[in-house]
């Protein structure tokens, strides 16, 4: 991701709240991109998932340290509308087998 | 209705809008950027991009829309709560598609931080390389100022 003003205002910290549950058969997971902007990925994970903006950056983060980040778990079906959405807005999202399951 | 104007260089930002033209054209039945696709289910994958694209090439046309006779008369453009979406993704299609054809000999690393030196650049790329600027400027100004309106449509 590219850096903008997001990555150079510091972070919240990120409390323990109630994230989407990363449980179920499937996940969806959001590869990194050099193209696309930090606030840019918050604001979509915020619009696609309801994430609130600090659970938004924590994957954002993620997806920018490690590469990639399972935003969420759950029934196939659901998971291939949220990949499906993400790859509307441009973001690198796959589909992956819960090997923990 | 929230709405936004801003006032943009003719003379700056006329010669952007021909890449994002020939961008434009080169999409016709592509995506921006591949999309890896294996665990979509074979029967699905086919219709699962054609939707991709077509709604692509919708918001793309919708950012040159933007750039009308209006526009060369006063250099203005809006955005507003319903164009956010669509330009906030024709703006990240485009730039998926400027790396990939222009800027690919640039390392991923020195593009997130923007570390691009412009004299190396060609003048097609200088070109390309000023319109992913151009564009992640017009993203950055409609998420600072219509965020709300975009998570809440």
């Amino acid at each position: 991701m590219t850096i903008n003003q997001a990555q150079t205002s510091p972070l919240p910290t990120v409390a323990a709240e109630t994230d989407v549950a990363l449980e179920g058969p499937w996940r969806v997971v959001v590869l990194n991109d050099p193209v696309n902007l930090m606030s840019y990925v918050v604001l979509v994970f915020r619009k696609v998932f309801g994430f609130s903006d600090a659970t938004a950056r924590k994957h954002m983060i993620q997806v920018h340290e490690d590469g990639r980040s399972i935003v969420w778990c759950g029934l196939r079906e659901q998971a291939e509308h949220y990949a499906f959405v993400l790859q509307h807005w441009h973001l690198t999202a796959i589909l992956e087998p819960n090997e923990t399951d | 209705m929230k709405r936004i104007e801003v006032k943009l260089s003719l003379g700056v930002v006329a010669p952007l809008l021909d890449v994002i033209k020939a961008v434009e054209a080169s999409l016709e039945d592509e995506l921006a950027a591949d999309l890896p696709m294996e665990q979509v289910d074979v029967e699905l994958r086919d219709d699962w991009r054609a939707e991709l694209v077509s709604e692509q090439n919708g918001d793309v046309a919708r950012l040159l829309a933007l750039f009308d006779s209006d526009f060369f008369a006063s250099g203005t453009v809006a955005f507003d709560e319903d164009n956010a979406d669509s330009i906030l993704k024709a703006c990240a299609a485009v730039r998926l598609r400027l790396r990939d054809r222009f800027l690919d000999q640039i390392s991923d690393e020195m593009l997130e931080r923007g570390d691009v030196e412009l004299e190396e650049l060609d003048d097609d790329d200088r070109r390309a390389f000023m319109c992913y600027l151009f564009l992640a400027t017009v993203q950055e100004l409609i998420i600072e100022h219509l965020e709300s309106g975009i998570l809440d449509s």
